[in-house]
């Protein structure tokens, strides 16, 4: 059954906590996503999350690492709400995106989820043409005019590194192309949005050397403008495309530091062990 | 041994033996009973040969030959012997009392196909089977001696058609012209039962009513009368063809063409000449109006009736169970409610007909429909407009019983659609209503159209609800014609599944109506059938649209 709840308890913490400050390493950083004491339960017994608190710096590519089921999607799926869906889900604590608590009742769900884009570890295309695709998130965000759409096919494409390969069949359908253009399609459409922030949740898991290869080219070029926020699997490829690395262990945040420091010389003896595939 | 046995059970073999024997006769069944239907109800067209029966007892008959069977008679001593004894068609009910007669095998001393014996097809007294004696056309008349007897015939038939056609031509000028006097006349009547017809203004306007009604009657006076004398004239020109026939007993009987559908002679005619008959009375089945109480000449209200009425059911049923679905399944927290409104509908599939065709009257006809008559047609009451059973009602009667079945297909349509569309169009920033119209619905029109299939195939088939909530024996009118508002939902109409209990059960002449029964029974099912591809095959492109992503 796919239900899917949009209301989400939360409930702030009685006794009072102190907030770690920021990072030394993050000081000259601007800070886009932060989170505060975050616990998050999928039910009263599956806590999932266990008092997080992060920083993630604004236009750079923050890699997540850990064993399998350490909670690593469940912490990216809080930045935009997508839990949301999930019945009888609750969290406490504060995710503050530029500064704004996005459980905050105010917080529009939709603007939320346009300002903070996501792609997915499998391509799920519409079942449309692509260039319906990459409409979807500005037509049901209110574009209309047809000019401002067509530019934003051609510049999403293109800043998606597809534009070369789909320019002359814009209109076949998206099921039609191989999985890794599918991939680069969904992020094309996340982009189409005009996000600060882009959730990849294992984007490339499901591809070849070569199709992930060109993700990573992709991220590497999008992260001058975006912030970008990477779960994966693969050490190579957070060493390759992150600046910052955060490594995750049954729902805690063990360690967040830059990616060069992580990979070399780690303060936690576990992370060590977890990259040279000691355990994992 | 028992080994062996162990494995055999382990193997289950007999279960897959045993399942496919219930398979098989399920099968056998359904084969069975299409190709009897399919049989009896294409042979009904066919024309068949007449048959000249001479018995022991010298009595003559000539018909068709309808069946053959093994009969068991008592002799003297009471003891059973077998016997073998032929059906035949005599026709001429107007003369015998009865279509249809049996005589004993053993008693037949003479048998033959005359040539020149001929069917003729009535509008009343169903057919006469005979030989032509004489024609009479007007002052012409020709005798059993005329070489061209036949042509003669058929010569005198093409006229009487011709005068029929003008006599219903003037019959119609002669409605028109009255009809504003007639509707005048209506309102005076009805202002005279009435309340007001009583008080003093009311008298005054009908006194004036009825100066008018006069001064129209004077002024229509002249053209009517003179319509009504060209009527008498074509109807004594008219009643001046006819044949002389004679039955194979040698009784003669004058024989208006007027009333004569067609007629022709079997026995000479070929292959060629009976299929092109054939085809013809295919296509009078079809397309022509019922005659003599259902049992000869067409279906096509009925067709109509039944098209109509699915069509109605699915504009309601569909909208309604696709929301109902989606409500449930996209909206409604999933919990204990939400399941015990899922038993209900489940359960409403298996409500009797006849109560939802009970909840129809009570409902739709009574209460929604007498509210109809007294907001908007209280100038007509007590004779009621939507008060009573009609097509609209019918089809929403129908749309309720079906309702379950499409919000079940709906509701397994909505379950497969992947997860992974709908959270990446809500990742996307649309809200759940733009999610489920542009990805949750697309995707789910496969499961919608089944949904739709099944109603069609439910309640194209329906017959009890519809008796008590607008279906009638023969409807003088079609739901859907050219004055206006073109399309009456409140008029009653025709329905091939009634139809077939009603020409089958409800027939003065059963016997005679039975074919009519298979080969009504096999129009229905063409048309559920035909219905139902146009749906998959729309369903099919969908599929095709929508294969879900795969890497
Ligand atoms: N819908 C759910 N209901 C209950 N528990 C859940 C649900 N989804 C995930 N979990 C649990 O929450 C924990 C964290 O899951 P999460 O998917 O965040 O792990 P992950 O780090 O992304 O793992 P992977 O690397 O395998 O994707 C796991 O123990 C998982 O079993
Ligand atoms: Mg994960």
């Amino acid at each position: 059954m796919v239900n899917i709840q949009e209301d989400i308890a939360v409930t702030t913490p009685t006794e009072p906590q102190e907030i770690p400050a920021a990072k030394p390493f993050l000081a000259n950083e601007r800070i886009v996503i932060e989170t505060q004491r975050l616990d998050f339960y999928y039910n009263p017994e599956a806590h999932a999350l266990k008092n997080i608190n992060i920083q993630i710096p604004d236009k750079k590519v923050t890699a997540f690492i850990g064993p399998s089921g350490c909670g690593k999607s469940t912490l990216l799926r809080c930045f935009n709400r997508m839990n949301d869906l999930i019945a009888g889900a609750y969290l406490t604590g504060k995710v503050l995106i530029d500064g704004e608590d996005v459980y905050d009742s105010k917080i529009r769900l939709e603007e939320l989820r346009k300002n903070v884009g996501m792609v997915f570890q499998k391509s799920n295309p519409f079942p449309m043409t692509i260039r319906e695709n990459v409409t979807f998130g500005p037509k049901v965000n209110g574009i209309t005019g047809k000019d401002e759409l067509e530019e934003i096919v051609v510049s999403s494409l293109k800043q998606a590194d597809l534009w070369r390969e789909v320019k002359d069949r814009l209109d076949a359908s998206a099921l039609d192309l191989s999985g890794g253009q599918q991939q680069r399609l969904c992020i094309a459409r996340t982009l189409a949005n005009k996000p600060e922030i882009i959730l990849m949740d294992e984007p490339a898991s499901a591809l070849d050397p070569i199709s992930t290869g060109k993700i990573e080219e992709t991220i590497n070029e999008l992260k001058k403008d975006y912030t970008i926020v990477i779960v994966t699997h693969n050490m190579q490829q957070a060493a390759r495309i992150s600046d910052y690395t955060a490594f995750m262990m049954l729902g805690e945040m063990v360690e967040m530091d830059s990616t060069k420091r992580i990979f070399t010389n780690p303060t936690v003896k576990m992370t060590e062990d977890y990259i040279t595939g000691r355990f994992g | 041994m028992s080994r062996r046995i162990s494995y055999f059970k382990q193997k289950g073999d007999p279960y897959i033996f045993a399942s496919g024997l219930g398979l098989v006769v399920a099968l056998g069944m359904v084969t069975w009973i299409i190709a009897v239907i399919l049989s009896r109800g294409l042979s009904f067209f066919w024309p068949g040969d007449l048959v000249q029966i001479t018995t022991s007892g010298d009595e003559t008959y000539l018909g068709e030959l309808w069946a053959q069977e093994d009969a068991i008679q008592l002799d003297a001593d009471g003891h059973k012997i077998p016997v073998k004894q032929t059906q035949l068609k005599i026709g001429n009910r107007d003369l015998y009392g009865m279509d249809f007669t049996w005589i004993r095998d053993k008693n037949i001393t003479e048998q033959a196909y005359p040539e020149n014996a001929v069917t003729f097809e009535r509008l009343e007294y169903g057919n006469f089977y005979g030989f032509i004696e004489a024609v009479h056309s007007g002052d012409e008349q020709y005798g059993a001696d005329h070489p061209e007897l036949y042509t003669k015939a058929r010569q005198a038939y093409r006229l009487a058609r011709e005068k029929r056609e003008q006599l219903r031509e003037t019959q119609e000028a002669m409605t028109e012209l009255s009809e504003p006097l007639t509707r005048l006349q209506r309102e005076i009547s009805l202002l005279e039962i009435s309340p007001e017809g009583r008080t003093d203004e009311g008298l005054q306007q009908l006194e004036e009513m009825r100066r008018s009604a006069e001064q129209l009657e004077q002024e229509i006076a002249d053209a009517y009368q003179a319509l009504t004398e060209k009527y008498e004239k074509l109807y004594l020109e008219e009643r001046g063809i006819y044949l002389t026939v004679r039955t194979a007993a040698g009784e003669e009987k004058e024989l208006h063409l007027s009333e004569v559908v067609r007629f022709f002679r079997p026995n000479q005619m070929g292959v060629f000449a009976k299929s092109w008959h054939y085809a013809g009375k295919l296509w009078e089945f079809v397309a022509d109006d019922p005659r003599e109480s259902n049992t000869e000449g067409g279906v096509f209200p009925a067709i109509f009736g039944t098209v109509v009425m699915v069509l109605l059911m699915s504009i309601a049923v569909v909208p309604f169970g696709v929301m109902a679905a989606i409500y449930l399944n996209e909206y409604a927290r999933q919990g204990p409610v939400t399941r015990l409104i899922r038993m209900s509908v489940n359960n409403l599939a298996g409500v009797p007909s006849i109560v939802f065709g009970v909840f129809g009257l009570g409902f739709f006809i009574y209460f929604v429909g007498g509210s109809i008559d007294q907001l908007f047609f209280s100038n007509k009451l007590p004779e009621p407009t939507f008060g009573t059973g009609g097509i609209l009602w019918a089809s929403l009667t129908l749309a309720l019983l079906t309702l379950p079945v499409v919000v079940v297909a709906t509701e397994e349509g909505l379950l497969a659609v992947p997860r992974a569309n709908k959270e990446g169009a809500l990742a996307l920033g649309s809200t759940r209503w733009q999610m489920i119209r542009k990805v949750v619905l697309p995707n789910a029109m496969p499961g919608i159209l089944t949904g739709l299939i099944l109603a069609i195939s439910r309640g194209a088939g329906e017959v009890a609800p519809l008796m008590i909530t607008g279906v009638v024996k023969l409807a003088p009118t079609l739901a859907l014609d050219t004055t206006f508002p073109f399309l009456h939902l409140d008029r009653k109409f025709m329905h091939l599944g009634f139809h077939i209990y009603d020409v089958g059960f409800q027939s003065p002449n059963v016997e005679a109506a039975k074919p009519m029964v298979y080969s009504t029974a096999l129009l229905l099912i063409v048309i559920v059938v035909l219905l139902n591809i146009i749906a998959i095959y729309i369903r099919n492109n969908l599929r095709k649209k929508f294969k879900t992503s795969t890497f």
